[in-house]
């Protein structure tokens, strides 16, 4: 037993001697738990993103379709632009020209624009119809974007569904037979469920089913509401009107709302959400490209600090002294291994994306000149952030627990992991300033925008700027630090 | 042909080298005797240029040895303390890379590897990991991979460190015969065996500073005695011990052992009929010369292997 102790004691004295560990048993899972936290809202009362750019643009003069803007403008999960502001400050409404400029480019502000057409209730079809411009270099922000779009267009405005049913049906029936209609729908239903026949009727003619009481207060949890399947009978059939009669709808039900009351998903059927690609749309795997893109860079970061880090290898082994005593300098062996970083990490990253390619069908031969340009600039930031680690870290473990810490942390916030517009506004902040932000902006470009040499040039500039001054701080550490005594 | 003058090295608060001296001819193999800590790895570091000094110059072949000088590496070769080899190489890829870094290519290289390999006995282990090589033949490696581009000026920094008595004469002769033909050989060791075989001349240092230069005999003769007793601190050679400070000079090691040194005058079988005085067996004492390990002693106070 006292041996046991002796050797527990042991271990404790290691582990508390050895700050790399602690870092990594403490201070990492809890910051990654913080990150989580935030995209995920926990501890927040709104969960969801917040405040992801979408662009509205309104070409409809019916007062539901302003209540739209005005909801989706109270819509936390959206920061939405409504007006255009010309150069002398004035400002006009938005135009769907203006929506797609907007979204061009190689940091476009906005990648998701809603258009309310004029004709947004048609007597032709029924449901509503909107017009999604995306520019979905991300199929998570995609999925979340179109779902609580839809979300909030049917818990907010109930009435422009009825409204467009009630239109739908006086072109179909005759004002007269609609009204015989309503009277006969408002008097079965008082006698069934009880109440009064003339309100009823007044409700229905005015496109008010009763879905707003269910769905502008939606408890979806509420197990009453459940067991009684509360869905009114006219939504009900309106449901299956629409699945006939309009055409099979394009997207599912929101994926955010994880609940979506009966009513809803009903309704989500009769929404029609007409989505236009506007960037990439001819790309075959746009989620692949993000995925390859993040996972890819994460671990070529993994690789190139590993690699760094056998620097202190070399050093422990004395090796550092018999390359020194030959004619070899100190810049020469930083610069051998840098040469040799960015080597492999070039072979990593087009191995990764022609695995991407076998896989997900990656379009990489269409670009493969400038991704190769891409990952070499993204290769060689990459070998920097190791060379400064193993030039600031004092030895071997200190410099990996330091690069596992750094590596999932600007994975996390860079965009590796998941979207940055999912996370709080004041850690979107710090997005850009990880090499992994640009790295992927440099592949996403080139493989989702197809843009050309001249476009990506911003990028390149960036990743280039980033190694050049990192590699400058790597090598002034070098010549003050330890590796070489 | 080197030479170092008043050459200082701190490291931070800590000296490692005070003010050392030295010149080295062409031809000499020069040893560096003294302890762990005694500075042998830090003038040899400066020798090699991988370091500069606080204070001091360092001149080879008259010219200035200062830390980069490309002519300089060209004719130094460094044998570090240390293995200093890619462990997961191969001996003959090792070689390669290090013959290859001075400017050495295709088949001068190739023959060169070939002989360096077959002078330490290493030919047929040439294409083995060198982390499979027992203790002794990495060692023999890491020496000949200083030599492939022939230097004129061979540091040895504690070269046979954990190799078997064998091995190490093999070592031993390889290297002797390199200085037979030619070359200057400075040689750090704490054995003063290696240093009283191999080494035309010596220098003892410890704690930074050159205590004594010379051959072995000149040495030798800076000991005021000619003769050393040593013999055990027990309770039983206690009365003997009190009185021989008359005699001569009386010094007890750590490690127990009283060591006598008479006065020139004291006749050696005074100090024998004395012993019989105390009825002490013979056998209890060792006579012996005086060696580097003596001198150490004399010189700093302490021992070697201290
Ligand atoms: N890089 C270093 N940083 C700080 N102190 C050092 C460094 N290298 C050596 N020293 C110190 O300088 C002194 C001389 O060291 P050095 O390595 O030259 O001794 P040495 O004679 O080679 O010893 P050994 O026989 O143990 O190899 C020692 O006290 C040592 O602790
Ligand atoms: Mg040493």
């Amino acid at each position: 037993m006292h041996t046991i102790l002796v050797l527990v004691r042991k271990d404790f004295t290691n582990f508390f001697r050895n700050k790399p560990a602690l870092l990594l048993t403490f201070v990492i899972p809890f910051v990654m738990i913080y990150l989580f936290g935030q995209i995920f809202g926990i501890n927040r009362k709104d969960s969801g993103p917040n405040g992801i750019p979408l662009a509205v643009v309104n070409l409809s003069d019916n007062p539901g379709a302003a209540k739209l803007v005005d909801a989706l403008k109270a819509e936390k999960s959206f920061r939405v632009l409504t007006k255009f502001v010309n150069p002398d400050k004035s400002t006009r409404p938005l135009t769907e020209a203006d929506a797609r400029a907007l979204m061009q480019g190689s940091d476009a502000p906005f990648r998701f624009a809603l258009v309310i057409p004029a004709d947004l209730i048609s007597t032709k079809t029924i449901g509503l119809r909107f017009k999604i411009l995306s520019n979905p270099r991300n199929e998570i922000e995609t999925q979340t974007v179109n779902g609580v779009l839809q979300k909030t267009i049917f818990t907010n405005v109930p009435e422009l569904l009825a409204q467009s049913l009630q239109a739908r049906a006086k072109d179909f029936l005759g004002d007269a037979r609609l009204q015989k209609f309503n009277g006969a729908i408002a008097g079965a239903v008082a006698g069934t469920f009880g109440g009064d026949k003339a309100q009823i009727e007044r409700d229905l003619s005015g496109g008010d089913f009763g879905i707003s009481q269910l769905t502008q207060s939606p408890k979806p949890a509420d197990p009453t509401l459940r067991r009684l399947d509360p869905t009114p009978a006219p939504a009900r059939s309106a449901a299956s009107v629409a699945a006939t009669a309009s055409a099979a709808p394009k997207s599912d039900p929101p994926t955010l709302d994880s609940h979506p009351s009966p009513a809803a998903s009903a309704a989500a059927q009769i929404i029609k959400f007409e989505t236009e690609q506007v960037v990439g749309a001819n790309v075959k795997s746009p989620a692949a490209t993000a995925i390859v893109g993040g996972w890819a860079i994460q671990f070529l970061l993994f690789a190139l600090s590993a690699s760094a880090v056998s620097l202190f290898r070399e050093r422990d082994a004395g090796i550092f002294q018999r390359l020194l005593a030959s004619p070899v300098t100190r810049a020469q062996i930083l610069l051998g291994k840098f040469v040799y970083g960015v080597s492999i990490g070039l072979i990593q990253l087009l191995v990764l994306f022609f695995a991407g390619r076998i896989l997900f069908g990656i379009e990489v031969e269409k670009h493969l000149g400038l991704l190769i340009l891409v990952c070499a600039f993204a290769a060689a930031a990459c070998t920097s952030f190791g060379m400064l680690l193993a030039a600031i870290a004092p030895n071997a473990e200190a410099a990996n627990g330091m690069a596992t810490f750094l590596i999932m942390m600007m994975s996390a916030l860079g965009g590796a992991w998941f979207p940055i517009s999912l996370m709080p506004q004041f850690i979107q902040q710090f997005s850009k300033l990880t090499l992994v932000y640009w790295s992927m902006e440099g592949f996403s470009n080139v493989l989702w925008a197809g843009m050309s040499f001249v476009q990506l040039l911003p990028v390149l500039g960036i990743l280039g700027g980033i190694t050049a001054v990192v590699m400058s701080l790597a090598i002034w550490r070098f010549n003050r630090g330890k590796i070489f005594e | 042909m080197l030479s170092l003058a008043s050459v200082t090295k701190r490291y931070g608060s800590l000296t490692a080298l005070a003010g050392v001296s030295l010149n080295i001819e062409r031809g000499e193999f020069f040893g560096l005797l003294g302890p762990n800590g005694a500075g042998k790895s830090t003038t040899m570091s400066l020798i090699a240029g991988l370091r500069a000094p606080d204070t001091g110059t360092l001149t080879l072949d008259g010219q200035p040895l200062n830390a980069g000088s490309a002519v300089a590496r060209l004719s130094l070769g460094l044998v570090p303390q240390h293995i200093a080899l890619y462990s997961e190489l191969n001996a003959d890829e090792n070689l390669r890379i290090f013959g290859s870094l001075y400017g050495l290519s295709g088949s001068d290289l190739r023959a060169r590897i070939d002989a360096a390999l077959e002078a330490v006995q290493l030919t047929d282990r040439r294409r083995d990991a060198v982390k499979t090589f027992s203790g002794g033949m990495q060692r023999r490696l890491n020496l000949v991979a200083a030599l492939l581009h022939r230097p004129k000026l061979l540091l040895c920094d504690e070269p046979t460190v954990g190799v078997d008595p064998q091995s190490r004469n093999a070592i031993f002769e390889y290297l002797e015969q390199l200085n037979r033909d030619g070359l200057t050989i400075i040689y750090s060791t704490h054995y003063m065996e290696e240093a009283t075989r191999l080494c035309s001349r010596i220098g003892i240092i410890d704690h930074g500073k050159l205590h004594a230069l010379g051959t072995l005999d000149e040495l030798l003769t800076k000991l005021p005695f000619e003769e050393e007793i040593r013999f055990p601190a027990t309770p039983a050679t206690a009365a003997l011990a009190a009185q021989l400070p008359a005699h001569g000079e009386l010094t007890t090691t750590t490690d127990g052992l009283h060591r006598f040194r008479p006065h020139p005058a004291t006749k050696l079988s005074s100090f024998f009929s004395l012993a019989e005085s105390h009825a002490l067996p013979g056998r209890l004492f060792t006579s012996q010369r005086p060696t580097l390990e003596a001198l150490f002693l004399h010189l700093t106070g302490r021992t070697l292997r201290e």
